[in-house]
């Protein structure tokens, strides 16, 4: 029989246990907590994408859609933000759609959070900040810098090994990467369900063009890049000498085959709609990134990097002034309206008519936070 | 199969905290409690 | 403060609580990377910690329910009775018995690309059997520990290559033959040049005396069931997927077990349970502990500096690099040297094949669960062998290991 001091230090060790669980416990939580958007005038409905595939109802994976337009007819596009949501860059493009845009013609959809259970916790080991803060005439505004998966606690256990829908094995968490779900299964994983829905929206809604937000390390080597799929071939190459024209570089990329899964693929493939995936270089994200810290996020200001540049390892130029969000951001706006304009120009039948948006050029001399609403509105 | 690994979860933590007033020697209690952390976070569904 | 005097600070901190104070490894661990977060100005980071150490969790989760499944393959004679099957049949044949001990301990690992899930199913049954033929202690558990690392490189599986391709967008498509031409060599020599000379031809009473109770006439086939069911569910989910369902390997594990309660000698399955989590503790804690310490390395910039300092190196010290460090950073974990070096080094070296070298590079990382403080495939085989000091299984471990970096450089 053991003696009471013995048993004393075990239930003191199981409450020191449940002391850390619970402290730990807030800042696990306060990640679920979204922030608040705030649509423009222009919006036309907010639904929920669980409207377009019911399996998502009540799910962490339902998320919310903005329309804006419709009313006359023309091109119909969709902008998915955040199925990464380690790319700040990517979210935040599409709130600042969201925010500003109106549409006379045409129909624009932009989903924001597209991998929501993913903003809900951070990845491992990856030393993440829980969000970073861009700072509007009115006060700052907060927003949650999340993981590339899925959160576990919504969609667990991996399998070992993971086959996706369209058949390519992967390692088993790639199960929770949105973007090599695609096309999706209804009664699939959480994240098959997700990428189901928005392949649903893809169809429901006739969409004609839609444009997945990204961001990559500066390591890796599809970065500044316009990844299209052979439907948008034309598109991509016609946006490309027009985005060189006022100052961008991109790189040209074609959807390989072989690589099952992804958006820029899965959706020319089976919902033969133009499908162009945007990348830009996000240095929080990469495997050199150094002490992390809000600049590192907001700045895209890293030391490392500016001596892996030096030694010919990035694909991209890096400096001691980094690449700071709000370029990344001017890049991805840059994009869209060049692609937006090219399709009007290729589809004359199906024009799409954008005010409002935010320009790349003052969104590189101002910063975001200009573009942004500021907290309190209503 | 999320309700199954729930329930091993919750299994191995009963032993977990069996084993922690078993154990005699203090490290390895105290590994033991580290190691329940992550556990009783799990099992709560809050990481 | 620099990086590289936060994380000189760290390593200090852990040799000076694990060797000098004589504390756990993991407890060590989980304290130095406290004093790390201290340092670099986190202050006490318990979050951070918590969701460093969840980077291991499906690991953990993994080897406490392979434990079980080993203690309750133990207590209910299944174990024995296997053992002497193989000593029947192998006992006057020296390399057909070590090619097929190699094959059975690849096995499990080949199929899940997990080292320590093959050390504890198949590496814990043919221990024995080699033991009793002459091999000692620490040349089988090297063995054992040797083939778990080649079946984990080797195809079908192999999730250090996946993760590695799921860096760089490269399918995992047409890896089969040169992960073969990788491992098969290193398979046929290691274990020849371990066991050949020690394994000794028995004669037949010398076998019989040796031979373990078999259980197979009181118990019948009913015995072989649980590792019938663990095998064929292991092998079903990756070769047959959607026919045969993904249940995962803890699963698939506790499946075995709570089936071994019925086919073999009684046993009482909540004291086995926790004999096995007795026995796996000090691993967990580690892993726990390392997590913590990766996080904070991450956190504070020093991971950054290290895979910075490493790719700046120059061509030829880059392979040197190579060779040093990704085994040495599988000291954490393979699959996190995978991760975090093999990707950026695929990068540097992108204009060689991308197959070719990341199967090389797996090769190299697969070794890392050789390296202490983790060394999964290490401590485990130890413990199946039941050798107090896995120092000495590594010693063993050490030739084959240093020749298949040569191999990479052929590459
Ligand atoms: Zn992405």
């Amino acid at each position: 029989m053991k003696g009471l001091k013995d048993r004393l230090i075990s239930g003191l060790l199981l409450l020191l246990s449940l002391a850390l669980c619970f402290f730990s416990t807030q800042k696990f939580r306060e990640q679920h907590k979204k922030e608040t958007l705030f649509p423009s005038g222009g919006l036309a409905s907010r639904e929920m994408l669980s409207s377009y595939f019911p399996g998502l109802i009540d799910t962490p994976g339902d998320t919310e859609v903005y329309i804006y337009g419709g009313q006359n007819p023309g091109g119909n596009i969709l902008i998915l933000g955040g199925a990464h949501p380690n790319e700040p860059a990517g979210y935040v493009t599409a709130v600042l759609l969201i925010e500003n845009i109106q549409v006379s013609q045409g129909k624009i959809i932009v989903i924001p959070r597209a991998n929501n259970s993913g903003f809900t916790h951070s990845e491992p080991q990856e030393g993440n900040l829980r969000g970073y803060s861009l700072e509007t005439p009115g006060g700052k505004r907060f927003f949650r810098f999340g993981s590339r998966l899925t959160n576990p606690i919504h969609q667990w256990p991996d399998p070992t090994l993971y086959i996706n829908p369209s058949g390519q094995k992967l390692s088993g968490q790639e199960s929770r990467n949105l973007n090599r779900c695609y096309p999706g299964k209804p009664k699939g994983y959480l994240t098959e369900k997700i990428a189901f829905a928005i392949m649903e929206i893809i169809k429901k809604e006739k969409i004609d063009l839609a444009i997945d937000l990204h961001e990559a390390a500066p390591e890796y080597p599809v970065v500044n890049a316009i990844v299209f799929h052979e439907n948008s071939a034309e598109l991509a190459s016609y946006s490309l000498m027009e985005l060189q024209q006022i100052g961008f570089e991109f790189r040209l990329e074609l959807s390989p085959n072989n690589l099952r899964g992804l958006s820029h693929r899965e959706w020319g493939d089976h919902a033969q709609v133009m499908a162009i995936l945007l990348e830009t270089a996000n240095p929080s994200q990469g495997r050199l990134k150094g002490k992390s810290s809000l600049s590192l996020i907001i700045e895209g200001k890293d030391r490392n990097y500016s001596k892996a540049a030096k030694f010919g390892l990035l694909f991209v130029p890096f400096d001691g002034e980094g690449i700071p969000i709000k370029l990344r951001v001017a890049r991805h706006l840059a994009a869209i309206k060049i692609l937006l304009s090219s399709f009007n120009e290729l589809n004359p039948e199906k024009r799409i008519e954008v005010n409002h948006m935010p320009s790349s050029s003052q969104v590189k001399l101002k910063g975001i936070g200009q573009f942004l609403c500021p907290p309190y509105r209503k | 199969m999320f309700i199954v690994y729930h329930l091993i979860i919750f299994y191995l933590v009963s032993h977990f905290i069996w084993y922690l007033f078993r154990e005699n020697e203090f490290w390895k209690r105290v590994s033991v409690a580290l190691v329940l952390i992550m556990f009783l976070l799990r099992l709560f569904l809050i990481k | 403060m620099s990086e590289a005097a936060i994380f000189l600070f760290m390593i200090a901190t852990f040799a000076l609580l694990a060797m000098v104070l004589k504390l756990p490894i993991g407890v060590s661990l989980v304290f130095s990377a406290l004093a790390g977060s201290l340092l670099g100005g986190e202050g006490v980071a318990l979050h951070h910690l918590v969701e460093g150490s969840f980077g291991y969790f499906d690991t953990i989760l993994i080897i406490v329910t392979a434990m079980i499944f080993m203690k309750v393959l133990q207590e209910s004679g299944i174990l024995d009775t296997v053992t002497a099957i193989l000593l029947k049949s192998f006992y006057r044949r020296k390399v057909a018995l070590l090619l097929t001990v190699m094959a059975l301990v690849m096995f499990p690992g080949m199929i899940t690309g997990s080292s320590t899930t093959a050390v504890l199913s198949t590496g814990a049954l043919v221990a024995p059997v080699l033991m009793k033929m002459g091999l000692s202690r620490v040349k089988t558990g090297a063995l054992i520990a040797m083939g778990a690392i080649l079946g984990m490189i080797a195809p079908p599986v192999n999730i250090l290559v996946m993760i590695m391709g799921g860096g760089v967008d490269m399918p995992y498509v047409g890896f089969t033959l040169p992960l073969l031409i990788i491992v098969i060599p290193l398979a046929v020599s290691t274990s020849l040049w371990l066991g050949y000379k020690n394994i000794k031809i028995i004669e037949y009473k010398q076998m019989k005396e040796v031979l373990p109770e078999s259980f197979f006439k009181k118990y019948g086939f009913r015995l072989y069931l649980p590792l019938i069911i663990v095998i064929g569910l292991l092998l079903g989910q990756s070769l047959m997927p959607g026919i045969i369902p993904d249940i995962g390997i803890p699963a698939i594990f506790l499946l075995g077990s709570f089936l071994g309660i019925f086919c073999g000698k009684p046993l009482n399955i909540l004291k086995t349970t926790q004999k096995a989590i007795e026995e796996s503790m000090p691993i967990l804690c580690i892993l726990v502990g390392v997590g913590m310490f990766i996080q904070i390395m991450t956190l504070t910039g020093a991971r950054g500096w290290i895979v910075t300092s490493f790719l700046s190196f120059p061509p030829l010290l880059l392979y040197l690099g190579i060779a040093t460090s990704m085994p040495l950073f599988g000291a954490v974990s393979s699959f996190g040297s995978a991760s975090i070096l093999g990707v950026p080094f695929i990068l540097a070296l992108i204009d060689k094949n991308a197959i070719l070298t990341s199967s090389a590079l797996s090769a190299v990382a697969g070794l890392g669960d050789l390296m202490p403080p983790t060394a999964l495939a290490g401590i485990f085989a130890a413990q199946v062998v039941g050798e107090a000091n896995y120092f000495k299984v590594l010693r063993f471990c050490l030739m084959p290991a240093l020749f298949a970096p040569l191999l990479d450089k052929l590459i």
